[in-house]
């Protein structure tokens, strides 16, 4: 449409297989009750390569989600393939407050490491490291309750990277937050994605963030969700969430975004 | 703190604070209310206003309780009965609680065994005294049980609400991080039902002593609710007396202890 929107050539590089390949993923609902079903996803594919930030928009009920949690291997799906390169399963950065309540900072980080019976002082210095990476050390030994929402998802994110998995799912992470606290964890997420360069799907509902943080754009369509586009994001990194808004071409993706979100079908 | 601003006046800071100052005034006044209930009794018995044979004047109870105390003729007694408390109470509750998160966590273990658990547990536990004392005699073993099966179904079904009530995600985290069968158990459906089993474990407390108090009335011979049968057998009226003021402090006792044990276990939930 315009020279800001530049389509990801539909060949990608070759050389490595991608960490995520998703074909003709079709996931429906069905309601007994009123034998009813209810198509969700159909035919969504889309590939992620290693070390890529891929962020998902579409309305909400689009099943953008369902794909997540597909990834994730918290849902089943109907039919499709998900074919995920990499030797552990992904880590997920939930939407609500998945932090839990019964321990404090330090012990929600060290939960996936302690399970995992990782020796205690291996535990110690990385949860100290992943602490120091999300700005949380000094609350380490706060309990979640004493936690402003921002700071919960903060331990989230540092729960998430505790274990070191390649690839990295975040469903809508900032979506209850305020407008500020949520550029500041946007800003924070861009610094410790560019130190830990993990594989990231991020989901949203907000275009603005999608820009802010991706690589790549997938636009999704309403329910059922199926792929309408995928957008290359230009920018260069390191990024600065503020200075970018001082950008032409911000807004004109920005434009060319809500342009496919409002009309569905992508034509 | 803030220098800008100017400080607040002492009217100001009185109004800012009378709240609180009324809130400590009733704390303290409501300590008192029981005393005076017990006041009001003193005197109507010393007047005569109520029959003494039936209402002993609460000095001339704490009397009897006195010398009983100095006799130490109550302490046996005391001893059976939180024996028997104990030791039927755990009993109750371990399995209450490990099937209470099974049933919690599984599903189909819930639609499987959960209707027979639904079936058992109206039938009242004292009705069942007769059959208990059948299969398992006389003795102490017979109060066990029957203790056991009032607080098992508390415990149980407290713990079961308290797994379904966690919030789905709390799951979703646990498989996320890789967590086994055994480690959602332990980890997040126990920690998760916690509050509730406290609860339970509180109208258990509660429940334990009317349970055993009405068994030792029938089925024993040591015991304090044995000791109150006996001394309405006796008509030893200020004897009966000390002996339910006895068992109701050990019920109250045994639930500010569970309390002190919330508040150092469960320090996430609020009071």
């Amino acid at each position: 449409m315009t020279a800001a929107l530049q389509k990801t050539p539909k060949p990608k590089v070759v050389c490595a297989p991608p960490a995520i390949e998703v074909t003709t993923l079709t996931k429906a609902f069905y309601n007994s009750d009123a034998d009813r079903v209810t198509l969700a996803v159909s035919d969504f594919s889309f590939s992620v390569a290693r070390g890529e930030f891929v962020c998902i928009v579409g309305p909400s009920g689009c099943g953008k989600t369902t794909v997540l949690r597909i990834l994730a291997d918290l849902e089943s799906k109907l039919s499709g393939e998900v074919k995920l390169h990499t030797d552990d399963a992904p880590a997920m950065v939930f939407q609500e407050a998945s932090v839990l309540p019964w321990l404090t900072v330090a012990q929600n980080v060290a939960l996936p490491l302690k399970l995992k019976g990782t020796p205690q002082a291996q535990q110690k210095a990385r949860v100290e490291e992943m602490l120091a990476l999300t700005g949380l050390t000094s609350f380490a030994n706060a309990r979640p309750s004493q936690l402003s929402g921002g700071m919960r998802q903060r331990v989230s994110v540092a729960r998430a990277l505790a274990d070191d998995r390649d690839i990295l799912l975040m469903d809508e992470p900032f979506g209850a937050l305020d407008e500020q606290t949520r550029l500041v964890l946007q800003q924070e997420l861009l610094r410790i994605w560019e130190a830990t360069r993990k594989t990231v799907v991020f989901i949203t509902h907000s275009v603005d963030e999608a820009l802010t943080l991706a690589d790549r754009v997938l636009v999704m369509s309403p329910r059922p969700g199926t792929l309408v586009a995928d957008l290359k994001v230009p920018f260069e990194r390191p990024r600065d969430v503020v200075e970018m808004r001082r950008d032409k071409r911000f807004w004109d993706l920005t434009y060319e975004v809500w342009n496919l979100l409002a009309s569905p079908g992508g034509a | 703190m803030n220098t800008s601003s100017r400080p607040l006046t002492n009217e100001e800071m009185h109004r800012l604070k009378s709240p609180a100052r009324r809130e400590r005034l009733f704390r303290r006044a409501s300590l008192f209310s029981p005393l005076l209930l017990l006041l009001l009794w003193e005197i109507s018995s010393q007047l005569n206003l109520i029959d003494r044979r039936f209402f002993p004047a609460p000095s001339a109870i704490a009397q009897t309780a006195w010398s009983m105390i100095v006799s130490l003729e109550l302490f046996d007694h005391i001893g059976a009965t939180l024996r028997r408390v104990g030791i039927g109470y755990a009993m109750g509750a371990i399995p209450g609680v490990i099937l209470g998160l099974m049933l919690g966590l599984s599903q189909t273990t819930r639609r499987l065994l959960g209707p027979i658990f639904a079936a058992l547990y109206p039938v009242p536990k004292i009705a069942i005294l007769p059959l208990i004392l059948l299969i398992f005699g006389v003795g102490d073993m017979s109060k066990y049980v029957l203790i056991a099966i009032g607080v098992f179904f508390l415990m149980f079904y407290n713990t079961l609400g308290g797994v379904m009530q966690a919030p789905q995600i709390y799951m979703d985290v646990a498989k996320n991080v890789g967590a086994t069968r055994f480690q959602t158990f332990r980890h997040i459906a126990l920690p998760a039902a916690l509050p509730n089993i406290f609860t339970g474990l509180k109208l258990a407390a509660g429940s334990s002593y009317i349970i055993i108090a009405a068994a030792e009335f029938l089925g024993a011979r040591s015991g304090v609710g044995f000791f109150i049968w006996a001394s309405w057998q006796t008509f030893a009226v200020s004897r009966m007396f000390v002996g339910i003021v006895v068992i109701s402090f050990m019920g109250y006792l045994t639930i500010l202890l569970i309390e002190a044990l919330e508040r150092h276990l469960v320090p996430w939930a609020k009071q």
